[in-house]
């Protein structure tokens, strides 16, 4: 192994570590929740390492104890999971030139924590970065993993982790992911109308709130970089 | 059971793949990829702003809330840091002394 290897691995392990701590409660959550609902271990822990997908899962395991329809489950899951397309469409022009043995393993692992470290310029583009991609990705797999693993063998002895506010760590960890990152008027515009849109459409019980504000903030954070971009031409 | 969490596992993972699979029909235009661009942080704050103002009652505005005083500090110590580790430190233990 290169030294550059090394480094990268160990760089995106730092990296994604505060991500991997803050969703303690959530993987611990998954696990509890199902063994709680009569899913068996197994299948439990197979939840968190085929599907991959807190909110999916955690909505998927409440779906599934109320007898929920299939078909429902699976649109529900489709739902929760359609943000995952803006990250593709997103880092596609960086991964696309990879060989599928690049790809397919970073898509497996493309979650929101890992896109979160996907702006870079060169991300994704040379062996470095992908395997630092991979090393944040997988060291987010395996964690979550391990949360659940905990969450099906002591489930019954701990208490409700997410229900001491401890969901604050994921808003504090995305805070600083986000916030450095405003660098302009747009960017700021960006943060500003999604925070609102998000919260008022999910106070309001609508389904689609996340994609509908994620989609209207990056709608926002477009048009004033287009006008902006106009004004300094003329 | 396994038939519906290997159902989901394909919807999760087509949802990430698709847009990495090299035959689409389609381009990424340089005016989608600057509307693309602002998803991070688009996406991100669409997660983590409900968590601070958005309860089962409603949304909550109050002062006293917690959520909203360390979520502040945590905004200060980004912009003033960059750091992870110290935002996420300094957010978490005020969040724990206040709740």
């Amino acid at each position: 192994m290169t030294l550059s290897t090394k480094r990268a691995l160990l760089k995106g392990f730092l990296d994604m570590l505060p991500l991997c701590l803050a969703v303690i409660p959530w993987g611990i959550l998954c696990g509890s929740l199902a063994i709680q609902n009569g899913f068996t271990a197994v299948e439990t822990q197979a939840m968190s390492l085929l599907v991959f997908a807190g909110s999916a899962q955690l909505v998927a395991i409440e779906l599934i104890a109320g007898n929920t329809s299939l078909l429902t489950i699976l649109f529900t899951t489709f739902i929760i999971s359609s943000r995952h397309f803006l990250y593709g469409l997103a880092v596609r022009h960086k991964v696309i030139d990879q060989p599928m043995r690049w790809r397919l393993p970073v898509s497996f692992v493309l979650t929101d924590e890992l896109f979160a470290f996907s702006h870079h310029r060169k991300a994704y583009r040379t062996k470095t970065r992908l395997i630092y991609a991979l090393s944040a990705g997988f060291s987010f797999y395996i964690t979550w993993n391990l949360w659940t693993l905990i969450g099906i063998v002591a489930g019954s002895l701990l208490p409700d982790l997410t229900n001491l506010g401890l969901d604050f760590a994921i808003a504090a960890t995305f805070i600083a992911l986000v916030i450095p990152a405003i660098k302009n008027l747009a960017t700021l515009a960006t943060v500003v109308s999604s925070g609102v849109v998000a919260s008022v459409l999910k106070s309001q019980g609508f389904e689609l709130w996340l994609v509908a504000a994620a989609l209207t903030a990056m709608t926002t954070g477009y048009l004033i970089s287009r006008i902006r971009g106009k004004l300094e031409h003329n | 059971m396994m038939t519906i969490i290997l159902l989901m596992a394909c919807i999760t993972f087509c949802t990430r793949y698709l847009f990495l699979h090299r035959d689409l029909p389609f381009k990424v235009g340089p005016k989608m990829q600057q509307f693309l661009s602002f998803s991070a942080p688009a996406v991100l704050t669409a997660i983590w702003v409900p968590i601070v103002f958005v309860t089962d009652k409603g949304i909550n505005l109050d002062w006293q809330n917690p959520y909203l005083s360390a979520a502040i500090a945590a905004i200060i110590i980004a912009y003033k840091t960059h750091n992870i580790y110290y935002t996420t430190l300094v957010g978490m233990g005020l969040f724990l002394i206040l709740n």
